[in-house]
């Protein structure tokens, strides 16, 4: 488990400055194009929202490729691949790095160079989206040529890391955190390719039908399930103990999550087609794993709330513990609506309706991008060697956020919810579709207003980190925290022993 | 053995299971699903089921536009507050009062599509059997005019409009035959006219060709033949 020894020596100090020099290229890269992806993303959903309320906003002759189908596509793979995958990877890059014990020799630099053609692949395959290559396939509606970039890319820079892993091999390394963060790395480029392949090359030789949808579906959730629960949960097994200086409460329970989460995974997606034309035991597996899942969820639940014990106090004052914390309430909460959504009980309801959509993004911002925002606000002082400029802007960071995601995500699910009953409805039998669109009307306007909160967060969020990767941030020996509202009233000794100490 | 390769190992059994039964399997075994032939005895009928596929050129519009966010292709099985079968209109049988439920998707009836367009949501009615709703030129003519301002037929509609798959140009001599025919407020200044590009006429061949309810072989309901 990790170690939770207060005293930190010298040499350790220096050591640990050698290991984040030796990422700070990467990870900084890394993190400041993801925030500004994050913000690309969130105009664009801003955009796609009130266009469903309004189709007329912004629908002039000469912004044709702003036309909903093809802008929503480029705001979720704008989440997905330009935020949310861009953040873990830098997130994982430093942990492994941290978790290793020793300084990266080489392959920063060709890291960057992945990261750049990373971010190519992301802007060629929004203008692609949007001026007319959409394959239509859902969190893969990039032209089809973009995808081995992606691959390329990330194999370049998780592989860089994992092989400087196991090289350094240190004695009993196996720690949680690192085994969900690798976990993480080897399953995206399985399943990425996997579903590129198929979708993309062998499917138009040889047609795939309604497979080829379940095989999407199947992606979408794998995407959700194999990487990004297990880098967000990594990040989370990371910072819990860290900054509350407590070892993880049970590493038997812990490792019962892992494993629990990597059989489970792989089985969930196909019940987004449940009752559709997909033989039936496919999407009965799939809601069963999905199900299922909620143990895992559990585990963690319990192991983070018996670590957290006794310490909870900390989530008023470290940025980091608050996201993180709100990521893994989150992460209970995703796998509760993935099991609801997936049976028949509850799902015949809200499928193919708005639901779907706010548990996507329950997922990737409510726990992913919870986590990453606690890691990054971590790592980067580390990094930059200077601390976050204002404590006001963490809070109001974190805050808009967690206004906006959560009446997101509330609106979304209850507007599926009546959207799916008045299309369902056999009273309805002979209606157009007026009272669905009648129906969720109301939770649309929310859907928007919840991305103004969003975007207004994001914002600040974005000039912050420029600011600190530039090295504008404030020159202290001290960390930014959230009690005072002007950090020079900080008390050195009632905080710092907890947030700074590093094991 | 090093940590490392016992979880290399650990997560390719326990993820390989899946990937393999759910994703490689039934993608090769995908190409072996073919049309079978109707029973001219038992089903009354001759020929092929599936009889045909879907028109792919026009799909490919259908997909870069991104339809699918909104449109399903679904029919699903009626049971359950699913009553997507006995929608007016959803199935071949257009009239008032369906005399039957119609029959759930089945893989078959997406036979030839590389990957079938089941789609994200339902914001908008389902197009699994769109084409039987298209009746006729003037059911064409209007399906151009409800792609090129979807509010002059529902006002409540929250489909947007394909405006940049039309042309506005100027009437030479008696004017194109395709010319859309549009409401007061919607048409072009004096001695204009819009007309569908390739691309739309490509679009709405496509939706016309969506029949996928054909009865299969050895169900086929009696007021059907």
């Amino acid at each position: 488990m990790e170690t939770t020894d207060t005293t930190v020596s010298n040499s350790d100090s220096l050591r640990r400055a050698a290991i984040d020099r030796s990422v700070k290229g990467p990870v900084l890269f890394l993190f400041a194009n993801a925030a500004l992806w994050l913000l690309a993303s969130t105009i664009m959903g801003l955009i796609a929202s009130v266009k469903l309320v309004k189709p007329g906003f912004l629908d002039y002759d000469w912004l044709w490729f702003l036309n909903y189908g093809r802008l929503q596509p480029a705001h979720l793979t704008a989440l997905v691949y330009g935020w949310a995958i861009q953040s873990g990877l830098g997130a994982s890059v430093w942990i492994l790095a941290r978790r290793s014990g020793v300084a990266l020799e080489r392959g920063a630099g060709s890291m960057v160079t992945a990261g750049v053609f990373w971010n190519i692949g992301v802007t060629l395959g929004i203008i692609g989206i949007l001026f007319g290559g959409s394959t239509s396939l859902a969190w893969l509606e990039f032209p089809a040529f973009v995808w081995p970039l992606f691959l390329v890319s990330f194999l370049i820079i998780a592989g860089r890391m994992v092989l400087h892993f196991n090289a350094v091999q240190r004695e009993n390394w196996f720690f949680l955190s690192s085994w969900y963060i690798l976990a993480g790395l080897f399953c995206f480029p399985w399943i990425f390719a996997t579903v590129n392949l198929l979708l993309n090359h062998y499917a138009p030789a040889s047609p795939l039908g309604a497979i080829g949808a379940g095989i999407n579906a199947w992606y979408v959730s794998n995407i959700i399930w194999l990487f990004f629960t297990p880098i967000g949960l990594g990040a989370c097994y990371y910072f819990i103990p860290k900054i509350t200086g407590k070892p993880v409460f049970s590493g038997q329970l812990a490792q019962l999550g892992f494993w629990g989460l990597v059989v489970l995974g792989g089985w969930t997606g196909y019940q987004k087609y449940m009752g559709g034309p997909l033989p039936a035991w496919m999407s009965a597996v799939g809601g069963t794993a999905a199900l299922l899942l909620l143990v895992p969820a559990g585990i963690v639940a319990l192991n983070n709330h018996l670590t957290t014990e006794g310490k909870r106090g900390l989530i008023e004052s470290s940025p980091t513990l608050r996201f993180v914390f709100v990521g893994s309430f989150c992460y209970v909460l995703m796998s509760g609506v993935s099991a609801l959504l997936g049976t028949f009980w509850t799902g015949s309801n809200t499928q193919f309706t708005y639901a779907e959509y706010g548990y996507q993004l329950l997922a990737v911002y409510g726990f992913f991008s919870m986590t990453m925002f606690g890691a990054i606000y971590y790592i980067v002082p580390r990094l930059a060697n200077c601390e976050w400029l204002s404590a006001r802007l963490i809070r109001q960071h974190f805050w808009f956020s967690v206004y906006g995601i959560s009446a997101m995500v509330v609106c979304m699910l209850v507007g599926g919810l009546f959207q799916g009953a008045s299309v369902n409805s056999p009273d309805n039998w002979n209606q157009p579709m007026v009272g669905s669109v009648i129906n969720a009307r109301g939770y649309l306007v929310g859907r928007s207003l919840a991305w103004v909160f969003i975007l207004w967060s994001n914002f600040w969020f974005f000039v912050h980190l420029v600011f600190m990767v530039l090295g504008l941030g404030r020159r202290s020996t001290t960390p930014t925290l959230l009690v005072h509202d002007r950090h020079h009233d900080y008390v050195p000794g009632t905080l710092t022993s907890v947030t700074t100490k590093e094991a | 053995m090093t940590s490392l390769r016992k979880l290399v190992i650990g997560l390719g059994v326990s993820f390989g299971a899946p990937w393999l039964l759910l994703v490689v399997i039934p993608a090769l075994k995908a190409q072996k699903t073919v049309p079978i032939p109707y029973d001219k005895d038992r089903d009354g009928l001759t020929g092929f089921y599936p009889a045909e596929g879907v028109y792919r050129q026009g799909q490919l519009v259908y997909l870069k536009e991104g339809c699918v966010q909104c449109h399903t292709q679904v029919i699903r099985t009626t049971f359950n507050n699913i009553s997507d079968g006995w929608k007016k209109g959803w199935g071949s049988d257009q009239s008032d009062i369906p005399k039957h439920v119609v029959r759930a998707s089945t893989m078959r009836d997406y036979l030839g599509e590389p990957v079938a367009p089941l789609g994200v949501q339902r914001n908008g009615p389902d197009l699994a059997n769109f084409g039987y709703r298209v009746v006729g030129e003037a059911g064409r003519e209007a399906l151009h005019v409800k792609l090129y301002a979807p509010r002059s037929q529902n006002e409540w509609s929250i489909m947007p409009s394909y405006r940049h798959l039309y042309k506005v140009q100027k009437i030479q001599g008696a004017g194109s035959p395709d010319a859309l025919k549009l409401p007061k407020d919607l048409a072009p200044k004096k001695g204009y006219e819009v007309v569908p590009t390739a691309e739309a006429v490509e679009l709405v061949n496509y939706l016309c060709s969506l029949k996928k309810d054909a009865p299969e072989p050895g169900k086929v309901v009696a007021d059907s033949k």
